[in-house]
């Protein structure tokens, strides 16, 4: 067991540094010059400068140091929480990131928890309904749910909760009320992901011979589904929903764009489109790290919930675990 | 010499411009409409703050966004009515400039403080204009407040309530200059800190009737009612306190969104930087709220081609025949509606000095075929030209700033000119300029003064001295630089006029400037808001304005 716990530890830290990297080398091979950006960031061209002036920037920013010295300089940096100066915004990217990522932890919080229930909930009837086309319709909404794009349903919600009801307001993020929107939006796509999977697996559970005996036993359709079926057909779903914590990153880029919330989300979409290089970087890292703890907590919860993942010593038959 | 004399003729010119540009729409709503009423909140909404540059000091400004926001929480010596273009006082009761047009002696109103409780005397303007001085030379004259100060070496204090003003050589445009937002007077110890740091606000103190409470880049800047304000100008019918409590301003990207905000009564102020589309008008307007709107004064929405070498736009002949090209009055009408206003000129049409260029802007696709012939270029078999194997091929990056490109191109495409489109990121548009990769790029400025063109095309005071250097060959911009000395550097306004409209003559003659469309500020407003009124410079003015 310590060993599984160790090797997941470590393959997160390994996944984090990857990350960092990568978008690192990304960024500087990008063709446009930090120092350009960081003087028009200053009301400054290029061209205003002196060779001089010019030279004596670049040292200020630590651009006259190779790539490599660069790299470790910002790394060390990040290693001690500072992510350096925004190039386009003149602030510590802590402060700006400090700001906003409360807004877009509780966005992805909560929209990942209604995604939770909605999915599960959407599974669980799509199983256990017995009159077929109403089976039929529960299995193939997800579909209808994953294909629609997400910047369509923000902007279909305000649409009509906004422009035409008044009830909910189109931008801004004060009050609950300025939630409902964003975290539906997010919800609509994740708990279809969800869904999809979970009516799958459940499926497949329903399948196995240990609950032909659980039905041969006598016990009701509604406790072989619950207590018999559900903890088996949920592991799929465990994976599934350290993806979906990263996509309500993702996600939170588009929402908060369309609805206007000052989040990290619509910050990295800024910062992507300027090139503003620490912004970016600080916000993927953090990106990374949310999504490696979440997996972490996941891979950590599997042999909690199936003892056969951490013990490779004694095999045990899945039906005698589960049929128990 | 008298105020009303110097300023006559100017009075003359822009009263004649401004009286095409006040049939546009109500200039002014009356806050006779019910009696005002005390307290509140507005909330205005404009489109994205500037993505390359956040900044929010008077001096280094140069986004109109934030301009509009700066003249309600910082006050300039004189003010500029937007009606006959006339300069009156503000923070100065009275002025005085010296026949060789070298000094300017103010005399500052008694009992003016800035909201820290500082005394605004002539000490305190001294030293900004010692600020400014100094931030110009720490940034090489890029500081965009560069091209308001033309001339300008410093400042003596006569007594603490008159202060002198000296120039090196005439500037006819500085008076003017002294009622901008970028010459607001602050509390200078605000020039102890660094440019970049003044640019998040900070020790930026005003006298305005608003108070700067917080500017967050890219969020949302919020003015608190300055308690005991009683100094607003002539201009204001309301002299003293605002009447709102406080404004928030913030930023939305989605133009359908802000408007939506606006019809369903989340925001009270829609204020675009691009007009309305006539879709989102006729929503507001069916919703029961209102639109104002202004011709922006200064540069037009003009295309400015790149004439280094060896590019296709470098030869004039194909710069005229691209101008011929455009279909000016489909454009603003397919675009912006019925009704909106055709481009006249280099300038819009309500900058003084104003000289209209209609009979040489007309649509003529034949008359663009003839030069785009005699200059060697020929039809090919897929009808874009051929010359030595080459296509004409005209690229256009486009900026946040452009819109309805495609309508562009297909004009282009009429007479054998390929305008290829290609979108830039913000990171994109900050260096595109300086790497000179482009054939067009269009861009505007705003001041109710023509001294507007020389933040684009004299690359002394140019932001973008790429953009000016490319943008006229060498010959040309030596030529410009001529007629804007010959222009500014005098007290002879005969001269002035003179040398203005000889200028606009050979930009448009040279095709060095290309005009597209006139810009019109529209502005949604609930019907809840009363008193609303542009500045001189079609910015927002706060002083009239209440709410139900």
């Amino acid at each position: 067991m310590t060993r599984y716990v160790v090797g997941r530890v470590l393959q997160a830290v390994v996944v984090l540094w990857a990350a960092y990297t990568l978008t690192f080398a990304i960024l500087y091979l990008l063709p446009s010059d930090p120092m350009e950006l960081q003087l028009a960031a200053a009301g400054l061209q290029l061209d205003s400068l002196t060779p001089e002036q010019l030279a004596a920037g670049k040292a200020q920013f630590g651009l006259d140091q190779s790539i490599a010295a660069q790299y470790w300089h910002h790394l060390w940096a990040a290693l001690h929480g500072d992510f350096g100066i925004s190039l386009t915004q003149q602030t510590p990217v802590t402060d700006l990131i400090g700001q906003r990522i409360g807004k877009t932890l509780l966005l992805s919080v909560s929209a990942a928890t209604v995604a939770l229930l909605a999915g599960s909930a959407l599974a669980y009837l799509a199983t256990f309904a017995r009159w077929n086309p109403l089976r039929t319709f529960l299995t193939r909404l997800p579909a209808l749910g994953a294909s629609f794009p997400q910047f369509f349903i923000a902007l279909f919600l305000i649409q009509f909760f906004s422009f035409q009801l008044g009830w909910l307001p189109a931008t801004g993020s004060e009050g609950p009320s300025s939630l409902v929107m964003p975290v539906l939006t997010i919800s609509v796509l994740n708990s279809s992901i969800l869904a999809q999977v979970l009516i799958k697996s459940f499926d497949e559970t329903l399948s196995q011979p240990y609950i032909t005996t659980a039905r041969a036993k006598g016990l009701s359709r509604s406790a072989v589904h619950l207590r018999h079926a559900f903890r088996n057909a949920v592991l799929p779903a465990m994976t599934i929903l350290g993806v979906i914590v990263g996509l309500t990153v993702t996600s939170s880029i588009v929402v908060e764009t369309v609805f206007t919330r000052e989040g990290v989300g619509k910050l990295a979409q800024e910062a992507v489109l300027s090139q503003d290089v620490p912004v970016v970087l600080a916000v993927v890292t953090i990106a990374a790290a949310l999504f490696v703890t979440v997996n972490l907590i996941v891979d950590l919860l599997y042999p909690l919930l199936d003892p056969r993942i951490s013990h490779t010593r004694t095999r045990i038959d899945p039906e005698v675990v589960t049929a128990v | 010499m008298s105020v009303s004399r110097f300023l006559r003729p100017i009075a003359v010119a822009v009263t004649a411009s401004l009286a095409l540009a006040a049939c546009g729409g109500g200039e002014e709503t009356s806050a006779a409409s019910g009696t005002p009423k005390a307290g509140g909140t507005v909330k205005v909404s404009f489109w994205p703050d500037n993505p390359n540059f956040s900044c929010i000091d008077p001096f280094q400004v140069y986004w109109i966004e934030h301009r509009s926001i700066i003249r309600n929480f910082a006050d300039s010596l004189t003010d500029q009515d937007p009606e006959t273009g006339k300069i009156v006082p503000w923070l100065a009761s009275k002025w005085e400039i010296s026949p060789d047009g070298l000094t300017y002696t103010f005399t500052l109103r008694d009992g003016v403080t800035f909201s820290n409780g500082k005394k605004v005397d002539a000490q305190a303007v001294a030293d900004n204009v010692t600020g400014w001085i100094e931030t110009v030379k720490a940034t090489n004259g890029a500081a965009f407040g560069a091209s308001y100060i033309q001339g300008l070496t410093g400042a003596t204090v006569v007594d603490p309530l008159t202060v002198k003003l000296t120039l090196s050589k005439p500037n006819s445009s500085f008076l003017q200059a002294t009622s901008t937002t970028n010459l607001a007077i602050t509390d200078p110890a605000e020039f102890a800190l660094p440019a970049a740091e003044r640019c998040t606000g900070k020790g930026v103190i005003g006298s305005g009737l608003f108070v700067l409470d917080h500017y967050t880049p890219k969020t949302e800047t919020v003015l608190t009612k300055r308690a005991g304000y009683s100094w607003g100008s002539e201009l204001s019918e309301n002299k003293g306190e605002a009447r709102l409590d406080k404004v928030i301003f913030n930023y939305v990207a989605e133009d359908s969104v802000r408007t939506g905000n606006l019809t369903s009564g989340a925001i009270d102020v829609a204020w675009p930087r691009n007009p309305f589309s006539p879709q989102d008008e006729t929503l507001i307007e069916k919703s029961g709220k209102k639109i104002e709107e202004r011709s922006l004064p200064g540069v037009s929405y003009t295309l400015f081609a790149n004439t280094t070498a060896g590019r296709p736009l470098a030869d004039k002949q194909v710069r005229l025949a691209l101008s011929k090209a455009l279909d000016r009055a489909t454009y603003a009408k397919t675009i912006y509606g019925d009704g909106y206003p055709v481009v006249k000129g280099a300038y819009n049409s309500t900058t003084p000095y104003f000289k209209s260029q209609e009979s040489k802007l007309g649509y003529d696709p034949d008359g663009a075929a003839e030069l785009l012939d005699a200059a060697g270029w020929t039809l090919g078999a897929d009808g874009i030209r051929v010359k030595d194997g080459k296509q004409l091929t005209v690229d256009y990056p486009l900026t946040s700033f452009v819109g309805n490109a495609e309508l562009l191109q297909a004009q282009a495409k009429k007479v054998g000119i390929n305008l290829t489109l290609r979108q830039l990121t913000p990171a994109q548009q900050a260096t595109y300029l300086n790497e000179g990769s482009y054939d067009l790029t269009s861009t505007y400025f705003t001041r109710a003064d023509p001294g507007a063109l020389q933040f684009i095309l004299n690359p002394d005071v140019a932001n973008s001295k790429a953009l000016a250097r490319q943008s006229s060959t060498p010959d040309a911009v030596v030529k410009v630089q001529d007629l804007f000395a010959k222009a500014l550097q005098t007290t002879d306004q005969k001269q002035t006029t003179t040398a203005y409209e000889d200028l606009q003559d050979f930009l448009i003659d040279e095709g060095i400037t290309i005009p597209l469309n006139e810009r019109v500020q529209k502005v949604g407003l609930s019907e809840k808001v009363h008193g609303f009124a542009f500045t001189s410079e079609s910015f927002l003015k706060l002083n009239d304005v209440w709410k139900d």
